[in-house]
């Protein structure tokens, strides 16, 4: 059990976005999250990253409290995410947005940046390399006269997902990576996040692409009206009676 | 020569270089997208600093002006916790408010003055025409007169901190805590979620403008004798903001362009004094509607390099 959930809620004003919440995550699984749109999906993410916190309830990271922890600090404990609208450095080259993600696992600050120290080069090159290597893992050249904000919409968003893993995360957290996709890219995506989890890490996946979903998850959680509503493998989902409902409405007796 | 070397020419590429010095601070607090307006404060502060300890306490320049940036760089932390909380025009709000109450502190304290101002202090000319004429060169080095000699190397005292400052901020820009910079200041909430202390990093760029701002004082008060309260105004303020609009703030070269313009611009409508403000207006008008990045952008630098690569080839 790597990462925990109990009962967590959060309302904004007099909305209940997400209400008493509970599930466990363990390590080198891939966890997707479905359910309708506006179901608090996304505000999970942004729970779980310390971008705000819970009304109640608790999330640690293995056993290490999250809350009240800022979202750096999350990151650099071990958990990277994608954004739903992707929110890449957009004037930035392909590489240095990589690069970016690289900036909690290195060290060198202002003096050593600019007398270039040795430490300081060695450290920049192996960046580079890393970051180099990422871009490749994902597919996405490295083309330094195209910001990356100039780049494809399928390779922004895998763009994101080499930023993310730059952060050498434990778990990477990815909200709708295969949006927009075509079949093919969504395919490729597929062994993406397989590789990924062959890397040793652990993905929690936000998706509606259900193809997608049922294909790579070992577990899904569904969410519906800011409630968990079921749990279990892609098969036991598929025929779970309340999922079904949830999609597809109730049958009228 | 003397037409070239003249007084005149001198004394107004002196001032080109202390605003192109101030245009980097400007440039350093904009690297990681907060618009501070508290500049001229921070000039200020490092102004009267650096002119009462040279005046009153005896210290030498070189030491005087150094640590008038850092008295400016540590106010700047002081009020950067809780400004830098604030964003966009909020901030702006905050820090043109600062640079009031610097004025107003200064124009009511007694070690500066009150509104008479600071003045008889050294110039950086005297002084160097001095430790020349103590070297053995009385009347100046190979056929220049004495003031010209020492104007020169006032000019190239000048020249040696705003090399190092580009140099800085080149090294800066291609190293980790500049890449951190410009992730803030492309998106701040994904810069934070890809690991970046966004607090610590916005507080650094705002310190280190101060710095710089407070050196440019401290240049300045030994560059003119005399410091008043109105010459840290909120308009001095307004002028290095509009380095930065006139040249941009994506690249180091923006503001130090948009320096040497508005430096120079003023001299050039000498003859159309009246007219000189208005003529101002209309400029900013006009880069607001047809080019708000600046002059000088990354785009233009792009444009220029496929441009030239393109001629080469052929």
């Amino acid at each position: 059990m790597t990462l925990v959930l109990d009962q967590v809620s959060k309302s904004f004003g007099g909305l209940a976005a997400l209400g008493n919440v509970s599930f466990t995550v363990n390590g080198g699984e891939i966890v997707g999250i479905i359910g309708p749109n506006g179901a608090g999906k996304t505000t999970l993410f942004n729970l779980i990253t310390g971008i705000f916190p819970p009304s109640s309830g608790k999330i640690s990271y293995k056993g290490k409290n999250l809350l009240g922890i800022r979202p750096y600090k999350v990151t650099s404990l071990g958990l990277a995410r994608t954004f739903q609208n992707i929110r890449l450095f957009g004037h930035m080259s392909p590489l240095d947005n990589v690069m970016v993600g690289a900036h909690c696992r290195t060290k060198a600050g202002v003096w050593k940046g600019l007398w270039r120290t040795p430490t300081q080069r060695k450290e920049e090159k192996r960046t580079r390399e890393r970051a180099q290597a990422l871009l490749q893992l994902v597919g996405v050249e490295n083309d330094s006269d195209t910001p990356a904000g100039s780049l494809p919409y399928g390779q922004q968003r895998r763009l994101e997902i080499a930023r993310a893993l730059a952060t050498e995360p434990e778990i990477i957290l990815l909200d709708e990576p295969a949006a927009g996709m075509n079949e093919s890219e969504t395919e490729d995506l597929r062994l993406l996040i397989k590789k990924i989890q062959m890397m040793g890490k652990t993905v929690i996946l936000i998706e509606h692409d259900m193809n997608l979903v049922m294909n790579v998850c070992d577990r899904l959680v569904v969410i519906n009206f800011g409630q968990k509503i079921a749990e279990g493998t892609p098969a036991e989902i598929q025929k779970n009676p309340l999922v079904i409902e949830a999609y597809l409405g109730r049958e009228e007796a | 020569m003397d037409v070239i070397l003249n007084q005149y020419y001198l004394q107004i590429a002196i001032f080109v270089l202390l605003n192109a010095i101030l245009g980097v601070s400007i440039y350093l607090t904009l690297a990681t997208g907060q618009l501070s307006l508290g500049n001229a404060g921070f000039m200020s502060i490092g102004a009267y600093t650096c002119a009462i300890l040279t005046v009153k306490a005896g210290l030498p320049i070189y030491l005087g002006i150094p640590i008038g940036g850092i008295a400016a760089s540590f106010i700047s932390i002081i009020i950067g916790f809780p400004a830098l909380r604030l964003t966009g025009i909020y901030l702006a709000i905050a820090t043109l408010g600062f640079g009031e109450v610097v004025r107003v502190i200064v124009l009511n304290l007694k070690v500066t003055n009150g509104a008479l101002g600071i003045s008889g202090i050294p110039t950086l000319g005297a002084k160097i025409g001095k430790a020349l004429s103590a070297l053995g060169f009385p009347h100046g080095v190979g056929g220049l007169t004495a003031q010209q000699t020492s104007n020169l190397m006032v000019l190239v005292v000048l020249l040696l901190c705003l090399s190092f400052l580009i140099f800085f901020c080149t090294r800066l820009n291609r190293s980790r805590v500049g890449r951190a910079f410009a992730a803030i200041k492309a998106d701040e909430s994904a810069a934070e979620a890809m690991g970046i202390n966004t607090t610590y990093y916005k507080l650094l760029a705002f310190a280190l403008g101060a710095l710089i701002a407070g050196i440019a004082g401290g240049l300045s008060a030994h560059l003119t004798f005399f410091i008043g309260p109105k010459d840290f105004a909120y308009n001095r303020t307004v002028e290095i903001l509009t380095f930065a609009v006139l040249g941009g703030s994506d690249l180091i070269i923006g503001p130090i362009v948009g320096a040497l313009l508005l430096t120079l611009l003023p001299e050039l409508l000498r003859s159309a004094s009246e007219y000189r403000l208005m003529i101002y207006g209309a400029l900013m008008v006009a880069m607001m509607a047809f080019r708000p990045q600046g002059l000088i952008s990354e785009e233009t630098v792009r444009f220029w390099k496929r441009k030239l690569g393109r001629g080469m080839k052929q």
